[in-house]
């Protein structure tokens, strides 16, 4: 049970976040496909350190929104996006952005495991060759910190240079995650990370979630939310493109304050 | 929340075992409610017959709560409920470990007045009074948590201190009892058990109210103050 709410709830703290322990702040974002709006002036800070979870129904804007934060939504023609989304103080959506800078301190892991049809070996430093590391002894120090950060190292260090489409589903998701985690980023998005995965390395993915958040930012959209409710700190809910509850997970999934939030996570209809 | 709308999940199934195990609790609650008068009437008529009816009832009482525990794990098990709906489910599971208790301790006041029969007990109004507010404290409660009734809930928990004071007086007045004529101690000890019981469903009515408050509001005020409980009336 939680206990009474003192002066300051958990959700002013959310907003309240001093700029240290914010890794990203959304400010006034509006996103449009052509004439239709997407996002409806979300504004919300991200902490560091912490996972991030959004939830909503199919096309509330979650994805879209966890896509503009590395710009993946530069990718269609007709998206447009006004607000901003800050990094560390800086509006990624500045025109002296690099976008291929941004990307690196911002990696992104799909729904489906992508591995590129390599060796497990060059799918992680893949990364770090586009950079033009070449010397083997760094590259081989960074395949095994991160195949060992995603909890793979073990089961692939005596065939890392086998195809990485060898591997199941579940360690290929968590290839593509030390793929991602090779280059060094701030922040990690998982979009659905084990929406196709079994139900055992789900929970290894999950697991793995909880040991990131240590080095990384981690913003996760899920679709299932007995795994929001298990690996992130803070919860949004979003609906029909807005943001419309921000709170610790705890709250939201015991009490939360929005009678749309409360008919969702109970699986009412509204 | 202003309901539960139990009945507006997506899922009819779990819409219905809601609603089952809100109503056993109901049910319950009112057999807990009817034993409470029962043994109320024993006492303060002597009633031998009455009072062993209350005993064996007892059983319907325990029996309740296992169901009800068993429904609820199992809800647990399958729904992983959220929210209000895993704030009924925790309410229930609270609750009807009160009532159960509350049960055992109407048990035990009719087991007295059997043991009291035939001995020359004093009657104390002190005592058929602080019945009736536990009894009424009781009925409340149980409305509040049917209506998730916050106003209520609050105000019944204010009630309390009512019992306690009358427990206090009642306690005064035995002791002078037994002054008078020792040889009354060992009936009067059991009138006092029994006054003490009655105080003690009081404290419980108080839990079952702070259960719901937990569910309206989802704020724990099991070791609030009277102020902190009173203002979330006025948020």
């Amino acid at each position: 049970m939680i206990t009474l709410p003192k002066s300051s709830t958990e959700a002013d703290v959310l907003t309240h976040l001093s700029v240290e322990k914010t890794a990203l702040e959304v400010k006034n974002l509006d996103l449009y496909y052509g004439d239709k709006q997407a996002l409806f002036d979300v504004s919300m800070k991200i902490p560091k350190g912490k996972v991030t979870a959004f939830i909503g129904p199919s096309g509330c804007g979650k994805s879209t929104l966890l896509r503009c934060i590395n710009r993946m939504n530069d990718l269609v023609d007709i998206c447009r996006v006004d607000g901003k989304i800050e990094l560390q103080g800086t509006n990624i959506y500045d025109k002296s952005v690099d976008v291929a800078a941004l990307r690196r301190r911002v990696g992104m892991v799909f729904q489906r495991p992508n591995p590129f049809p390599k060796s497990i070996y060059e799918n992680v430093v893949y990364g770090l060759r586009l950079q033009g590391i070449k010397d083997r002894r760094t590259l081989d120090e960074a395949a095994e910190k991160s195949l060992r950060s995603a909890a793979l190292w073990k089961e692939v260090k005596d065939r890392l240079h086998d195809n990485a489409f060898g591997l199941s589903g579940g360690q290929q998701q968590r290839l593509v995650i030390a793929r991602a985690i090779a280059i060094g980023p701030e922040v990690l998005l998982l979009d659905e990370p084990t929406s196709a995965l079994d139900p055992i390395s789900t929970l290894t993915i999950e697991e793995l979630i909880t040991e990131l958040k240590e080095q990384f930012t981690v913003v996760i959209v899920t679709h299932n939310m007995q795994q929001a409710a298990r690996v992130s700190d803070q919860t949004a809910f979003m609906y029909m493109g807005k943001l419309i509850e921000y709170s610790d997970t705890n709250t939201l999934f015991t009490a939360p304050k929005e009678k749309q939030t409360e008919d969702y996570i109970t699986g009412r209809y509204g | 929340m202003e309901a539960l709308n139990l009945n507006r999940h997506i899922s009819g199934q779990f819409n219905s075992e809601l609603e089952s195990v809100r109503n056993q609790v109901m049910q319950m609650g009112g057999l807990i409610e009817q034993q409470l008068g029962d043994v109320l009437v024993a006492m303060a008529d002597n009633n031998v017959e009455l009072a062993r009816q209350v005993i064996v009832k007892d059983k319907e009482v325990n029996q309740f709560e296992s169901n009800v525990d068993q429904e609820c794990s199992r809800i647990i098990a399958k729904r992983q409920p959220a929210a209000s709906d895993l704030r009924l489910i925790l309410t229930i599971m609270k609750s009807i470990s009160e009532l159960e208790r509350i049960g055992d301790g109407v048990a035990g006041i009719a087991s007295m007045v059997i043991e009291n029969h035939g001995k020359e007990v004093p009657s104390l109004i002190g005592l058929e009074n602080m019945g009736q507010i536990v009894l009424k404290m009781l009925h409340n409660s149980l409305d509040a948590f049917t209506r998730l009734d916050l106003k209520a809930a609050i105000n019944i928990h204010n009630e309390d201190k009512k019992v306690n004071r009358q427990y206090e007086s009642i306690v005064r007045e035995l002791m002078t009892f037994m002054m008078e004529d020792p040889r009354s101690i060992p009936f009067i000890l059991n009138v006092l058990a029994s006054a003490r019981s009655i105080e003690r469903i009081g404290d419980r009515c108080k839990n079952l109210c702070e259960h719901v408050v937990y569910l309206v509001k989802g704020v724990d005020v099991r070791h609030a103050t009277e102020e902190e409980l009173n203002s979330l009336l006025t948020e």
